[in-house]
């Protein structure tokens, strides 16, 4: 078994708007799969349907190697969770909460709770009813929920919501370790890209309820994204230059004032001289990486976009 | 689902469900005390003819404040965790549904039951006790008068305990606490009223079906739980 998650043609219709809509994913074993999309893209809609809290309306769920029928349980026992905002009972403590919840998960380790507590950083509030605690304090509650019991497979829906800078960090650490040394399988969710970036090693690209792309962040990285922006006054005039006289194929333009190319070996320098000598006038030149988030922007607006990573690809 | 139970009222805080019971049982009563003092003295309109009328009115109290606890039970543990999302948590454990919405349940039903069968041992003991000593009401306990209304406390406990549930069924159509107790202070209102010592308890066909009525509804309210979208 080497996917854990695995889903084909799922569908969710609530009303007659289509939340999630033919999604064909998979998650593999071991990996951390960046679920990416703007609010209400269905991502948690999406998680609460691997969670059985939402029926799919059509399609398929797979998870462990084995075929979701509705008002199965046993899959749960290997998840753990947080999706959107965590819910506590809020009378009780933290440290009360995360014993409740290891009951009902019929999980039984010493400690289980404290070090769960320890590895989000919450010390020394075990005894605070959850009520008196700030939004930070929950999302970090929330994760060490989601990871006390040592589950197979993590699901976590906009973890870094409400988290500090040195939160969000602490977090990626966490959730690289847990990949690493539990091998444990997480889905996180998220509308910042530089986020998924930073942390994942597949990412799904949802779109108002489809699944736009999924492509491993390997591939993204070595598929040669580097490129050099030129920013000049006329565009045309200077993708002339670079076809004809310094014999360059691998350019786009981006509109009548910047060009990008992607070939590899031609550096700024090179670029600029040649421009200049052939009467261009450069305002700049840049050598920049192309991001997942351009990649990103492209897929979600649509259309258009994807000749430029294609030609970055060939 | 003896485990389940114990995590409800765990969770619940046992302590504060007793401490609710208690002060119950303690409000009762002064209440009872009161019109027995009030009137006891007065000997032109007695407060109770016999022993079966004052055990009758104690029982009757008991069970109107019960159902009507019961629904603040309800409206906390049922009702209150569908409107704070904790029972979608509930619902990603690998325990089937309906089992967790059936251990709260019981809990409500035995109760509930549970309360009226003490409540009516305590307050009727402490009433014959007193008036052993004050004597107000002119009557000698007897094995057929205590047998009789046993019986009668048990058929009409476990009724209303059924009853106890009615008010869920409302409660759960639009997850409202305040439709939940609300309604449970109608029924009270409707079965344990008292009108020249007719109500519509007296015939017992009518709080048994009742009861079965409540477990009818509960049990349709939650038949499609595993199919639902828990959002």
């Amino acid at each position: 078994m080497t996917d854990v998650i695995r889903t084909r043609l799922l569908t969710k219709t609530f009303g007659r708007q289509d939340v999630v809509s033919n999604v064909t994913m998979k998650v593999r074993k071991g990996e951390i799969y960046g679920f990416l999309g703007p609010n209400g893209a269905g991502k948690s809609t999406l998680m609460k349907m691997l969670l059985g809290l939402v029926k799919p309306t059509g399609g398929e769920i797979e998870l462990f190697g084995e075929r979701q029928l509705p008002g199965a349980v046993e899959p749960l026992k290997r998840i753990g969770h947080m999706i959107e905002a965590p819910v506590f009972y809020e009378k009780l403590t933290a440290e009360q909460n995360l014993e409740l919840h290891a009951e009902y998960m019929g999980y039984y380790r010493a400690g289980a709770a404290k070090e769960a507590l320890d590895l989000v950083q919450l010390i020394g509030v075990e005894n605070k009813p959850v009520k008196q605690f700030s939004l930070g304090m929950r999302q970090r509650l929330g994760i060490a929920r989601a990871i006390m019991t040592r589950p197979e497979l993590l699901l976590l829906d906009e973890p870094i919501n409400g988290l500090d800078p040195e939160g969000i960090q602490e977090m990626r650490v966490l959730f690289r370790r847990l990949r690493d040394e539990l091998g444990t399988t997480l889905l996180i969710s998220s509308h910042l890209l530089a986020e998924v970036e930073q942390v994942a090693d597949t990412v799904g690209i949802l779109d108002r309820g489809r699944l736009l792309q999924e492509v491993s962040m390997e591939s993204i990285r070595r598929s040669n994204t580097d490129y050099v922006e030129i920013k000049t006054s006329n565009a045309q005039q200077a993708a002339l230059v670079l076809e004809e006289k310094l014999q360059i194929r691998h350019y786009k333009i981006m509109g009548s004032h910047m060009l990008r190319v992607y070939d590899a070996d031609v550096t700024p320098e090179a670029l600029s001289k040649g421009l200049v000598l052939n009467d261009v006038s450069v305002e700049s030149i840049i050598r920049r990486h192309h991001s997942l988030e351009e990649y990103f922007l492209e897929l979600t607006r649509g259309g258009g976009g994807h000749a430029a990573f294609d030609q970055a690809g060939a | 689902m003896r485990h389940l139970i114990k995590l409800e009222l765990k969770k619940g805080k046992l302590f504060s469900y007793i401490g609710g019971s208690l002060l119950a049982y303690g409000i009762l009563a002064g209440f009872l005390m009161l019109i027995y003092m009030v009137e006891g003295p007065s000997q032109e309109e007695e407060v109770f003819r016999d022993y079966g009328e004052m055990l009758l009115l104690i029982d009757t109290l008991v069970r109107a404040t019960f159902i009507i606890y019961a629904s603040a039970l309800i409206s906390r543990s049922i009702i209150g965790e569908f409107r704070d999302k904790t029972m979608a948590l509930l619902f990603t454990y690998p325990v089937s549904r309906k089992k967790i919405i059936f251990a709260k349940l019981i809990i409500v039903f035995v109760w509930t039951f549970a309360n009226i069968m003490i409540a009516n041992a305590l307050i009727g003991g402490l009433f014959l006790a007193v008036n052993s000593v004050t004597g107000y009401v002119d009557d000698t306990v007897t094995t057929t008068i205590l047998l009789q209304h046993g019986a009668h406390v048990l058929t009409h406990g476990i009724a209303a305990a059924g009853m106890s549930l009615l008010p869920l069924a409302v409660g759960m159509r639009k997850k409202s606490g305040t439709a939940t107790v609300i309604s449970s202070i109608f029924i009270v209102m409707i079965v344990c009223s008292n009108n020249m010592g007719f109500s519509l308890s007296s015939i017992i066909a009518i709080p048994l079906s009742l009861g079965a009525l409540g477990i009818l509804l509960t049990y349709l309210s939650f038949r499609n739980i595993d199919r639902v979208d828990v959002v």
